[in-house]
């Protein structure tokens, strides 16, 4: 019996012996991955794998941005070449805007004494007036799977972690990483990220989460009021300043008992635009509670006021 | 083997990385809303000049750095790396048979990369598998990562043979 199982463990010995010195390697390396992946997931974006991805950024980023200069005009001109067929159906749709901008402009002044009165009388901090850092985004993901951008504003220009980042169309994500020089936002497409978000009519609160590559995913429990295509939807100031444009609900939906409401959202920004950003600084979700001020923000020369 | 090819094969990988990362995606160079694998296409070139262990040490840092770079945990792009080089070691023998079979090589260890690091996204907690157009996600870099390659293997090739030339082991 004991020789029995003398001889599977050198058979198991022998059968090991018999790996090449790359299959070794290769487990190990393997098996190294996976212990990464592991602590890492644990850590939560935190601990010694952000050193190591601080400590990459700082190699990395100047030669990227650099290098940024050099390939945003060949990658500019290859998108102009690959999209001129589609310029006149964007024309025509920018007119077509144009025009219904124009007739909502009409609304916006009186709108606007309107939410100036409320926002008083609530003691709300307006989100035009939150301080913001412009930053430019110099490199992307390394894959397509990557739905995040770099900036080129960091610790040393204020950026802190969990920050809201914002174009002139809305959101854009949030400061998932921060390096000295530079900072890593996580668009909001992606699908690790969710948003909590109120509907403009209905004034229903749920939240979106990315489904990458551009599409967001509106989801709300208990909704008693139906989304229309076209409601506008906000951030409603929990983990986000409130009030940000979020996107435009694709689909009407209705909840059904028991069931969530989901639907399909269009983004406000267009990602592929992107190129200048905001990230707001001054603000954190604590402020969202009603007896907190907004913290003030740290004297900086680059913040300005919106 | 000196040290030169191992050498020569990572400034490759850190040139693929930066044009990867500032060329190619969302807003720069994505045809039909994809990118190629450039840095895989990189590391499967140099890999038919290595040997083993340097190989599988380059997959292994070039991985690595899409981590670092990227936005998912480390090791995800690592472990995949170090499988697409474990199989191209394996098949490199094939690559004198002809362009058609490198070329299928590539796009096969490519799409086996995307399946592969999806699966394992999963696997720690990622939600990967919620992205819209999940195929044509996976197929398109495949195919044209072979593209890619088609430019990335000469230049390759022309840096690292000629000193190589009684080293490529079968």
């Amino acid at each position: 019996m004991g020789d029995g199982r003398l001889s599977r463990a050198a058979a198991l010995m022998f059968s090991f012996r018999r790996f090449d010195r790359s299959t070794t390697l290769f487990l190990s390396l393997l098996m190294l991955s996976f212990l990464l992946a592991t602590f890492d997931v644990r850590a939560q974006g935190t601990g010694v794998g952000s050193v190591l991805r601080e400590g990459a950024q700082g190699v990395f980023g100047p030669v990227q941005e650099l290098a940024t200069a050099v390939t945003r005009p060949v990658a500019g001109f290859i998108d102009g070449v690959s999209n001129i067929a589609g310029l006149r159906e964007e024309v025509e749709r920018l007119r077509a805007e144009n025009t219904e901008l124009s007739n909502q402009l009409v609304d916006i002044q009186s709108l606007r004494n309107r939410v100036e009165e409320l926002e008083q009388l609530n003691d709300l901090e307006p989100i035009g007036d939150l301080p913001t850092i412009p930053a430019r985004i110099f490199a992307l993901g390394p894959t397509d799977f990557d739905q995040v951008r770099w900036i080129d504003k960091g610790r040393e220009h204020g950026v802190a972690l969990g920050q809201a980042v914002i174009d002139e169309d809305g959101l854009v994500g949030r400061i998932d990483l921060v390096a000295s020089k530079s900072a890593r936002v996580r668009l909001i497409t992606d699908p690790r990220l969710s948003v909590g978000v109120r509907d403009l009519a209905t004034n229903e609160t749920g939240w979106v989460e990315g489904l990458g590559q551009g599409e967001l995913q509106l989801k709300m429990f208990g909704a008693a009021k139906p989304v229309q295509a076209g409601d506008r939807l906000v951030t409603d100031g929990t983990r986000f300043p409130p009030g940000i444009d979020v996107g435009t609900v694709v689909d009407a939906a209705e909840a059904e008992a028991s069931f969530a409401l989901v639907t399909e959202v269009e983004p406000a920004i267009h990602l592929p635009e992107i190129d200048f950003v905001k990230v707001i600084v001054g603000w954190s979700p604590l402020d969202a509670g009603e007896d907190s001020e907004p913290s003030e923000p740290e004297t900086n020369p680059l913040v300005t006021e919106r | 083997m000196t040290g030169r090819p191992v050498a020569v094969s990572l400034a490759l990988v850190v040139v693929a990385i930066i044009v990867q990362t500032t060329l190619f995606g969302d807003g720069r160079v994505q045809p039909f809303g994809a990118s190629p694998l450039l840095v895989l296409a990189v590391v499967l070139a140099c890999v038919r000049y290595l040997e083993p262990e340097p190989a599988l040490l380059l997959g292994f840092t070039s991985g690595l750095l899409l981590d670092l770079l990227g936005g998912s945990p480390l090791g995800l792009w690592a472990m995949t790396y170090v499988v697409s080089v474990y199989v191209a070691l394996r098949l490199r023998h094939r690559a004198d048979d002809g362009a058609v079979v490198v070329a299928v090589g590539v796009g096969g260890i490519a799409l086996m990369a995307q399946g592969l690091f999806l699966l394992a996204s999963t696997l720690f907690g990622q939600r990967l598998l919620a992205t819209t157009g999940l195929v044509k996600l996976v197929v398109l870099p495949a195919l044209y990562t072979v593209v890619v390659a088609g430019f990335v293997f000469p230049l390759v090739t022309w840096l690292l043979r000629e000193r190589t030339v009684g080293t490529w082991l079968r």
